[in-house]
């Protein structure tokens, strides 16, 4: 349950700031939400992976059905990859990361992770 | 807290941002990935949905309150109140679809693209500086700021355009710059001049001075008057007034040739290619249906996304005028109002020099000059390279103009020092002639706008609701001495500069000519009475002969005939040339492959249509023929050039042994016959290499296989191929690259003049707005977009989207 919560946080917090600030903005917001949700190294890093993963896919998909994929199709052939999953995969990687961060910096000594 | 495992994963976080938030060149140029793929500012933000129905902005600078109205091709139809604002506006909108091409034009004209992809831009860049691009650029600002018109014009325009950059963040950047991972910066002036500039750059810099001086020396001057005529004598001048004209020309003393000892090993200036040209026409009311003149007009330029053109429609007190503008500078270019049109082809003729100058000594601190040595001006040119420090260059101008090459620049060759002039360098103010055919209403302001024209020279046709029809060819042109420019000249004389102009009112015109049509399409401009000498890199050969054929035959003309003869795709070229080839080919020696497209070619109408298989095998044919024939101007030590494509096939036809018809890379003697043979087989074994490979049958679209490539090297995933007709010397001009940039019909009927248009692209620069590509399928079904002159409110009910610019408070 908390993991779950923590993931929602996460996600909106991490909308939030993005709508104000540079992407890397979201790094930020990952730090602090694990810190303060303190719920374990492995169980952080999942839930800042799943939501800002979810994050980016889930509005990069929006814009991609409101704009009937006209941009899409044509990144598409630009990238080496689908441009949902390498969107998914950089904000999860990073989302995961600092939400590691987070959580091991609030982790009191000891504990296992 | 665990200080390591929490250090090590802060690194790794740290570490996974910085790379994902900077550009990485892997050989390939990788974007910041993390800013790019963000979907709330990446690229996936430049996705376009429908656009709202209102819109209300305010701007700075504004005087009063614009309406912009966009149609359903999303044309601006913009409704100013005074003249300042609406070249605001019009800065503003054009900005809105088009600010990224606009700054990349004007970085290339001035030799700034380093800054955007790095060194591999570096000798590009600094051989647009060492043309005296820059030069030629502050020159032209420097005129337009000292007309007020054209000051107000430009300053306008720019504040518009401004407004536009103001608004950017990165999020609305246009999507090149978060690929390329760069800013755009705030427009300029001279940015505009540079635009002005990188058009003459590309319509008025032929010429093959080096190239002729080499053949001159290998040759000799028989030969060379023989494979490269002044004139090829065919068809009918631009202008035919034999007898007719009626001014003392300026007269120049005589100049002895002072022609070079030594072979040229320079490398030659960028060639433009031969499929750079246009066509016009305009018919006067004796031969169209409705008793109006129709006026057409179509500019073959590279193909490119975003398109060079931009429609739009300017209305405010004193002009109501539609058509096709430059992206990066104000007014219309090529199009019509109520009482007139207009519209260009290219008046190329020999418009550059090269100076051989004799430095003092290796400073290059003086040079010398009619007895004594003259001053050179060194300009210090910085070179900003991304990811790289700064480059400095020192460019030494002399009063011919720049020194292009010299020890700093391509110094593996021989250093000779050769001054650059190029009409372009002069001072000209050409935003006047278009300010004022904007607001033209009859023949006698057309004359008067066009004696501010220099550069480029361009044919100006023209047609009126009352009736006459006209044309002229206007450009700054130096009198020439007959043979003075062909070859390299000497810089130590003022004998050998340009000693005059030829005034405006000796230029080449004529108004309501007998035959009722006035035509150009690149031909040589003019008949043998014509008093000065003229001399260019090349003329036009079939086209110009096929729209005057069609044009005189044709009577009752509609408009919907005019459009057809836009796209026709009649090849001249083919139907004069191809049956004496077919009949020198010895039959009984041909593969079956070779008997195929021999039975192919003798069936074929000579129409570059879709379909033809037979226009692939012709053009296949003649693809192979041609440097087989003048396999001796491919000479790895010198630049040679090749004759033109009709001396080519005059020679094939009246002088069959010439020595140029043998290939010199075998021991037989060959003559035309055998070169046709050869390059018979050799042309088919290319169309059955190409069969293997696709297992397809070789339809001429197919064969031809038409690019239309985004500006950045044509990037795939912004480009398109095309399936169309037509080819270079067809009046549907369209060859791999090259073709119709913009189509324009206009009648000019007494109730009501009718205008059509169209270009290979879209309004919108975005390639994530269906407004990028929108019109490529009409244009390749050689259909048109009705261009609209009406009011607002008619404008308005017709509306796709409005924009009310207010304002803003200061």
């Amino acid at each position: 349950m908390k993991f779950l919560i923590q993931l929602l946080v996460t996600a909106a917090v991490c909308a939030l700031l993005q709508t104000f600030f540079p992407w890397w903005s979201l790094a930020v917001g990952c730090v602090a939400v694990g810190y303060g949700f303190d719920n374990g190294g492995f169980r952080s890093f999942a839930a800042g992976f799943l939501a800002v993963g979810l994050l980016w896919v889930g509005l990069s998909a929006f814009i991609d059905f409101q704009t009937a994929s006209i941009l899409t199709q044509k990144i598409n052939r630009l990238l080496p990859v689908n441009a949902f999953l390498l969107t998914g995969m950089i904000g999860a990687l990073v989302g995961g990361f600092a939400s590691l961060t987070g959580a091991l910096a609030a982790a009191k000594p000891k504990r296992k992770w | 807290m665990n200080v390591f495992k929490t250090g090590l994963a802060a690194l790794v976080t740290l570490a996974l941002v910085w790379a994902l938030n900077r550009s990485w060149d892997v050989g390939q140029s990788i974007p910041p990935l993390g800013a790019f793929l963000d979907p709330f500012h990446g690229f996936w933000q430049n996705a376009e949905a429908a656009p709202a129905r209102e819109e209300n902005l305010s701007l700075p600078g504004l005087q009063q309150p614009v309406t912009i109205v966009y149609d359903s091709a999303m044309v601006p139809h913009i409704f100013a109140q005074n003249e300042s604002d609406l070249f605001l506006a019009q800065g503003y909108v054009t900005a809105r679809h088009r600010f990224w091409q606009m700054e990349f034009q004007t970085h290339a004209g001035a030799g700034r693209i380093s800054e955007i992809v790095g060194e591999k831009a570096l000798n590009y860049d600094r051989s647009q500086r060492r043309l005296g691009m820059v030069y030629a650029a502050q020159q032209a600002l420097a005129s337009m700021m000292a007309n007020p018109v054209s000051a107000a014009m430009i300053q306008s325009y720019t504040r518009g355009v401004n407004a536009y950059v103001a608004e950017l963040s990165y999020e609305n950047y246009p999507i090149e710059y978060k690929l390329l991972d760069y800013a755009p910066e705030p427009w300029t002036d001279l940015k505009s001049a540079f635009l002005l500039k990188n058009m003459a750059q590309t319509l008025n810099m032929g010429e093959r001075d080096i190239e002729m001086t080499n053949a001159l020396k290998l040759f000799g001057r028989e030969t060379v008057d023989v494979l490269y005529p002044d004139n090829e004598r065919l068809g009918e001048p631009i202008v035919d007034h034999a007898g007719q004209w009626k001014f003392t020309p300026l007269a120049i003393d005589s100049l002895p040739l002072a022609v070079p000892d030594e072979f040229i090993t320079l490398p030659p200036t960028k060639k433009i290619p031969a499929e750079v040209g246009s066509n016009n026409w305009a018919v006067n009311g004796k031969k169209t249906i409705t008793g109006s003149p129709i006026l057409c007009n179509d500019p073959h330029l590279n193909l490119s996304l975003p398109s060079i053109w931009y429609i739009v429609h300017l209305n405010a007190p004193g002009i109501n005028t539609l058509g096709a503008s430059l992206p990066g500078a104000p007014a219309v270019i090529s199009g019509f109002n109520d009482s007139i049109a207009w519209g260009v082809t290219n008046a190329q003729r020999d418009l550059v020099d090269w100076y051989k100058i004799q430095f003092r000594d290796s400073l290059k601190k003086e040079y010398f000059h009619d007895g004594s040595w003259r001053k050179a001006t060194p300009v210090a040119e910085v070179f900003i390279i991304k990811g790289k420090p700064a480059f400095v260059d020192t460019i030494v101008f002399t009063h011919h103009g720049p020194v292009v090459y010299d020890e700093r620049f391509q110094p593996d060759r021989e250093l000779k020092h050769y001054a650059f002039r190029w009409v372009a360098h002069d001072p000209s103010n050409e935003l006047m002639t278009f300010y004022h055919l904007n607001r033209a209403r009859n023949h006698a302001d057309y004359m008067a706008a066009l004696d501010h024209y220099s550069s480029p020279a361009q044919n100006f046709v023209f047609a009126s609701v009352s009736g006459d029809i006209a044309m002229r060819i206007q450009g700054k042109y130096p009198v020439r001495r007959p043979g003075e420019g062909k070859f390299l000249l000497d810089g130590t004389r003022s004998a050998s500069e340009w000693q005059a102009f030829i005034p405006n009112e000796h230029n080449v015109m004529h108004k309501n000519p007998a035959r009722h049509f006035v035509s150009s399409a690149n031909q040589y401009p003019v008949d043998d009475t014509y008093p000065y000498y003229i001399n260019g890199s090349s003329w036009e050969a079939y086209r110009n002969r096929r729209i005057n054929q069609v044009l005189s035959e044709s009577e009752d003309i509609t408009p919907t005939d005019m459009k057809e003869l836009q796209a026709d795709n009649y090849n001249l070229k083919a139907a004069e040339s191809l049956p004496a080839w077919l009949a020198a080919l010895d039959s009984t020696q041909l593969t079956p492959a070779e008997q195929k497209a021999f039975a192919t070619l003798g069936e074929w109408d000579f129409y570059n249509q879709v379909e033809s298989e037979g226009a692939s095998y012709y053009e296949a044919w003649w693809d192979a023929l041609y440097p087989m024939i003048w396999d001796e101007m491919r000479n790895e030590k010198m630049a040679l050039e090749f004759p033109s494509t009709y001396t080519t096939l005059y020679l094939i036809r009246t002088q069959p042994t010439l020595t140029f018809f043998d290939i010199v890379a075998t021991p037989e003697k060959e003559t035309a016959r055998e070169v046709l043979q050869k390059s018979f087989r050799e042309g088919v074994a290319a169309l059955e290499k190409w069969k293997a490979e696709r297992g397809k049958n070789p339809a001429w679209a197919d064969y031809k296989n038409s690019f239309i490539g985004h500006l950045l090297q044509g990037l795939p995933a912004f480009s398109y191929h095309v399936r169309h007709g037509g080819n270079h010397d067809i009046v549907n001009a369209h060859s791999r690259t090259h073709g119709p940039s913009w189509r324009m019909v206009v009648s000019l009927e007494k109730n009501g003049v009718k205008g059509w248009g169209i270009y290979p692209g879209g309004q919108s620069g975005n390639p994530g707005s269906k407004y990028y590509h929108q019109f490529i399928d009409t244009w390749v079904r050689d259909a048109y977009l009705p261009l609209n002159l009406a009011a607002l409110a008619k404008q308005r009910s017709q509306a796709l989207t409005i924009t009310t610019l207010t304002p803003a408070a200061p």
